[in-house]
This record gives C-alpha cells, structure tokens and sequence, in this order.
C-alpha cells in the first residue's frame, strides 16, 4: 500500500522528504466524523433527559444540534481553505496566533483521548454483562479496556486507510443497527409499541431544566469536527471535507431525532435519564431477541468505531504541535513505511490506559467535553477573524458558508449557555478544566514557545492578513 | 479454568503482543531510519 | 527587521519533561474536583460515594407505582425493565438542584471571559511576530 510519494519541495536541493500519506476519500471523513459521534446516540444523551424530562431532552436535541451545523459550516469553510493535519490547530495558528494554537491543540487531545478512555470502558463493561448473562458473574473488564486500546493504536499506527476503512463498516453498522430499531417498534402504529401519549409528561424542572440538558444534550453530535484532521491525508480536501462534514451532520441529525423518538416512546423518563445503555434497553423491551442481539452489536461497534477516529484525531494533534514544536520536535516523525504519526500514536495509549483506570468517569468525561465546549467558543472567534483578515476573493477558499456572522454569533451564544450548564452540574470541575488551560497557556508563554521558529509557523501560501 | 477466564487471559495476551510489536517496530524505525529524515515532514506541502 | 528568530535546540532530557510535564497537570486537574468535593462532604471518613442518594432509609409506608405517580402504562415499563415499586423509587424521586449561586456564578463566568480575552491579548503579540517574519517589516511594506 505504500505509494513512492516522497516529496522533493523547491528549495530543499535533493533532500528527501516525507509526508503524510494522501489517500483517503469523503466516505472516510465521514466514517471519522460520525464514527467518534455516534457512541453518543447509544448512551450518554439520555442523561439530558434526566436533567430536563423527555421534551426537555429534544429541545436541547434541536437547539445543540443548530449549534453544531454552525460548527459544521464554519469548519467546512475554514478546512476547506487551511488544509493540514492539525485541523482546527492550524487553523488557530493561521489566524489568531500561537497561543490560541497551543490552546486548541490542547484542546483537542485532550478531549479525544478522554473520550477514547470512556469508550474503551464501555467495551469492558458491555462484555462484563454479556459474561454476566452467561453466568460468569464479575468478569474483569480491564484486558477487553486494555485490549480495545491496543488494537485500535495497532490499527492506527499501520496506516490511516485501513483504520478509516474499518471505522466506516462499523460506523454504518452500528447506524443501520438504530434503523433497525426504529423500523422494528413499528412507528406507523403509534400505540402499539411505542406509548409516547402514555409515557411523555411536562418539563418536569421547568425550563432552566431545558438549559441543564444542553450539557448532555452535546453528545448527539460531540466529535462532528474531527473531520478537520483528516485534511492532510484526504485526495481533495477542499471536496471531500465539506462533504463528509455536512453529510456526517445530517446523518446524525437522523439518527438523533430516531433515538430520541424510539427510546421516549419507550421508557418513562426518571429511568432513561439515569440508562446505562438505553438503546440496548429499547430493544430489551420490544421482547425481540434479534432486535437485542442487534443493538448490542451496534453499541459495541459505536464504541469501537468512537475510540478509533478518537486514537486517530488526538495523535494528528499531538503530531502537528510536535512538528510546530509547540511540544516536543520528537513526536513530529512520521513512520517511513506506514506513513503515520507513530510516535503520538504511541505515546498516547498509555495515556488513554491510565485516563481509563485511574480517573473517575465522570471527571473525565467533562473535562472531554468541556474542551470540546472552549473548541467551539474558539471556532466563532476564529471565524470573524479569518473573514477579517482575507475577505471573500483575496484567497481561494474551498467551500463558503452563507449567512456570515449569524453562525459566528449563534455559536458563541450557544457556547455561553452550555457553559451555564455545565456550571449546574458540574461547575467545581469547569473551575478545574479553566485552571489547566490557564496554567498550560503560561508554561507555553514562558518556557515553551522559545522552542517555536516564528515565521516558519505561516504555511500557507496566503497575502499578509489586513490589519497586521 | 472456565470460557470467561480463558477470554480474559487471552485478551491480555493479544494487547501485550500488539503492544510490544509497536515497541519493537518502533525501535526497528529508529536503528534504520534518519532521524532528521523522520522529522522532515511539513505542514501544507503538496 | 531581517532579524529571523533561532530557536534554541532541546536536548532530549528536556523533551522529555516536557512530555511528561503536561500529562501529570491535566491528571491533577481531573483529580483535583473529587478530592475538593470529598473534603466539603467528609462526615463519614472513608466513604467512597461522594453523593451517596438519601434513598435508604427504612421505608415506612409500602411503596406503590401509585405512590410514585407511575400511570399503569409507565409501571408496565417499569416491570418489564425489571423494576419493582422499591427499586424504582430512589430513581423516580431523585431530582437535581438547580438553585444558582451567584457569587461561584460570576467567579467561572468571570474566569472564562478573562481566559479568552488574555489569550487573545498573548496570540495577538505573538502573531505580530510571526507576520513581521513570514512578511516583512510593515513599516517596509509596498
């Protein structure tokens, strides 16, 4: 599979180069964007319904998912004009500056690989209870955590296109698996199956509860941006990112609006607000064995799939700062033969191991979110920024989202109140999550950023930005 | 030794293996390979 | 100003602290809420749970679906998610306190829009730098 792409650039007089291998297509941006998203649909967004009641749940299913097709236009135009491994790292150090940079960069790691952490665990405690069921009561998770983590960096570090390969079969599994489901309660027969005349009651916290769910109500499409670090491996990124960015978004605008509407129709909401696996349950109470054995296969393969684009998106992260210096040069290698950022691919599964066992799940998670949350505020600065400093035609850009500022201003007012939210449930850890940031960006000014060559950081072949 | 408890050792065993595969390849990488040639990849070059 | 910036070459010593330095301040961080929180609610040393629900204590009267407001289409849910009235009842009267406190309130809000607003400050001063290297000295410009 290696191709000879060994680049000699203008300058650089017959010495050999290497890069990133050039290979993948949309379907595996979207098999990446999805992938890290869809885990979400089958556990983790009932929690917004045990903060909001069920309605509560879908508003804030509706207002976060406007908030993410914001993301999803912005990203697309910026990736679609800033085409490196670092996705929204680079785009940060094109038009805000290193710090921010570094922050986001930050950012990203971090908020992947605590996810992959979460999703490893959930394969452990999914085979605990299929031991469980056969008997075998209080089977240790750990080799299966473990096991799920190597195999994924395994993957990863043999090539991307294998890895996305992989992720897009399990990723349309485990979605045709939630199709499955809804097309098994029989939806055209209201009553039947699905109570949801019977089982839907008012907000049972008013609307400040509608506001609490907008935490949870993230991870029906949290990771949707990871699309962006695939740009430096896609044949045509200014083709193929918008395009496995916008489809991944509508698929998942799908598969929100089928788990919400299935599992509501279900379960009385105090027991889905507080579900382990509420979709496995869904199916646990339609009594029908294949439907069961489906979405248990469906959840573990979102799981699976999750952890992977996760192992992929936080390793180019860690790579780009690596080759930047912004940490490291050490990790900015590439692997002669497979092509890949084998050094952060490596360095992150013992990180990923010990987020998974040392840290409580909770913690872990916010802080995931939380630095997916500061991502996003970033994003609308961001945008306002590059619209500034190269106005539409003083470069090419690969795809341009309309409405200009309204997504902007639409996404930092989101932002803010799922801040709030996150304040409700969880505001002694967004203290600590704000105080790793802060002492992170005063490490990088005052010891790290020495190591950083300055107008070496400017790659991309643009005009001075107005202004500066 | 029952189904479950084989599973679970071989689990461990298989991430082990992977894992010191990567270690090795990684090793073998760094005997083989210039390191300013591993580190010569740069950011928006086509 | 031609004066191109060289960075000083890390050794690997330092490489590798650095490495290491960012991972063991995010552990903290995410250690540091459970043990802040378990020393405000320590009255039982040693209790693992920090927010144990305060569902256990004898029941007095008997508890019915009927008694936890379940209509008997959501208490044949219930049952067949293998609940009893007595199993549902810590799930179905666990609520959320949303009363806001002000003063935490203003302190994060305060935190986070000083956060954004000295890294904008930071980047800015160093992206001029970058500018002025990639482009040439304003000053000299056209």
């Amino acid at each position: 599979m290696q191709q000879s792409t060994a680049q000699t650039p203008p300058g650089a007089a017959g010495a050999q180069r290497i890069a990133l291998l050039k290979v993948l297509g949309p379907a595996h941006v979207w098999a990446l964007g999805v992938g890290i998203v869809l885990v979400g649909e089958f556990m983790g967004w009932n929690f917004s319904v045990g903060k909001g009641g069920a309605y509560g749940s879908l508003i804030a299913c509706w207002v976060i998912g406007l908030l993410y097709t914001c993301v999803a236009m912005i990203d697309s135009e910026v990736t679609s004009t800033v085409a490196a491994a670092g996705g929204q790292y680079t785009q940060a150090k094109h038009v805000i500056g290193p710090l921010m940079a570094f922050n986001v960069g930050l950012y990203l790691v971090m908020a992947y690989t605590m996810l992959e952490a979460g999703d490893a665990l959930v394969v452990g405690d999914l085979m605990k209870a299929v031991a469980a069921e056969f008997g075998h009561a209080d089977l240790d998770p750990r080799p299966f955590v473990v096991l799920t983590i190597a195999v994924l960096a395994f993957l990863n570090y043999r090539g991307v296109y294998m890895t996305l390969t992989v992720n897009f079969v399990i990723t349309a599994a485990a979605f045709a698996a939630l199709v499955i489901l809804f097309f098994g309660v029989s939806p055209w027969e209201p009553g039947k199956v699905l109570l949801h005349r019977e089982l839907l009651v008012d907000l049972p916290y008013g609307w400040i509860g509608v506001i609490a769910a907008l935490q949870f109500g993230m991870w029906y499409y949290l990771g949707i941006e990871g699309t962006c670090q695939a740009a430096e491996e896609v044949r045509s990124a200014g083709r193929s990112i918008p395009l496995g960015t916008m489809s991944g978004m509508i698929t998942l605008l799908i598969a929100a609006s089928i788990t919400w509407y299935v599992a509501a129709g279900l379960m009385p909401w105090e027991y889905l607000g507080q579900a382990i696996t509420p979709m496995y349950d869904a199916a646990r109470l339609t009594g029908s064995t294949p439907l069961q054995v489906i979405l248990f296969v469906g959840t573990i393969f979102s799981a699976v799939a999750s952890a992977n684009g996760c192992i992929n998106d936080a390793s180019r992260a860690w790579f780009s700062m690596g080759r930047d210096r912004y940490l490291p040069a050490w990790f900015g290698a590439v692997h002669p033969r497979y092509r890949t950022p084998y050094r952060a691919v490596l360095f992150l599964i013992p990180i990923a191991v010990v987020f998974a066992f040392q840290a409580p799940l909770d913690q872990v998670i916010t802080f995931s979110i939380l630095s997916g949350l500061l991502g996003y505020t970033f994003m609308s600065i961001n945008m306002v920024r590059f619209r500034r400093q190269w106005p539409l035609g003083s470069i090419k850009r690969g795809y341009v989202h309309p409405f200009h500022p309204l997504p902007a201003i639409l996404l930092l007012l989101l932002c803010g109140a799922t801040y709030f939210a996150t304040f409700l449930g969880y505001g002694a850890t967004l203290l600590a999550v704000m105080a790793f940031y802060i002492i992170a960006s005063l490490w990088f000014v005052f010891h790290r950023y020495k190591f950083v060559r300055r107008g070496d950081q400017f790659t991309m072949p643009w005009p001075r930005p107005r202004g500066y | 030794m029952d189904f479950w408890t084989l599973i679970s050792y071989a689990a461990w065993g298989i991430a082990i293996l992977l894992l010191l595969w990567m270690v090795a390849d990684f090793w073998r990488v760094a005997q083989d390979y210039d390191e300013d040639f591993l580190l010569s990849s740069r950011e928006g070059e086509e | 100003m031609s004066g191109r910036y060289e960075p000083p070459r890390q050794g690997g010593l330092g490489q590798f602290v650095d490495s290491i330095f960012l991972m063991v301040l995010v552990f903290i961080c995410l250690l540091a809420p459970v043990f802040l929180s378990r020393d405000q609610s320590a009255t039982a040393p040693g209790a693992g749970e920090v927010q144990a629900p305060a569902g256990e204590q004898a029941p007095a009267a008997e508890v019915t679906w009927e008694s936890l407001n379940q209509t008997p289409v959501q208490a044949r849910q219930w049952e067949k998610l293998g609940h009893t009235p007595e199993t549902a009842k810590p799930i179905v009267e666990n609520r959320f306190d949303y009363t806001v406190e002000p003063v935490p309130l203003i302190i994060t809000a305060l935190v986070i829009v000083g956060y954004f607003l000295m890294m904008l400050r930071w980047s800015d001063r160093e992206y001029r730098e970058v500018v002025r290297e990639r482009f040439g000295d304003p000053a000299r410009r056209e």
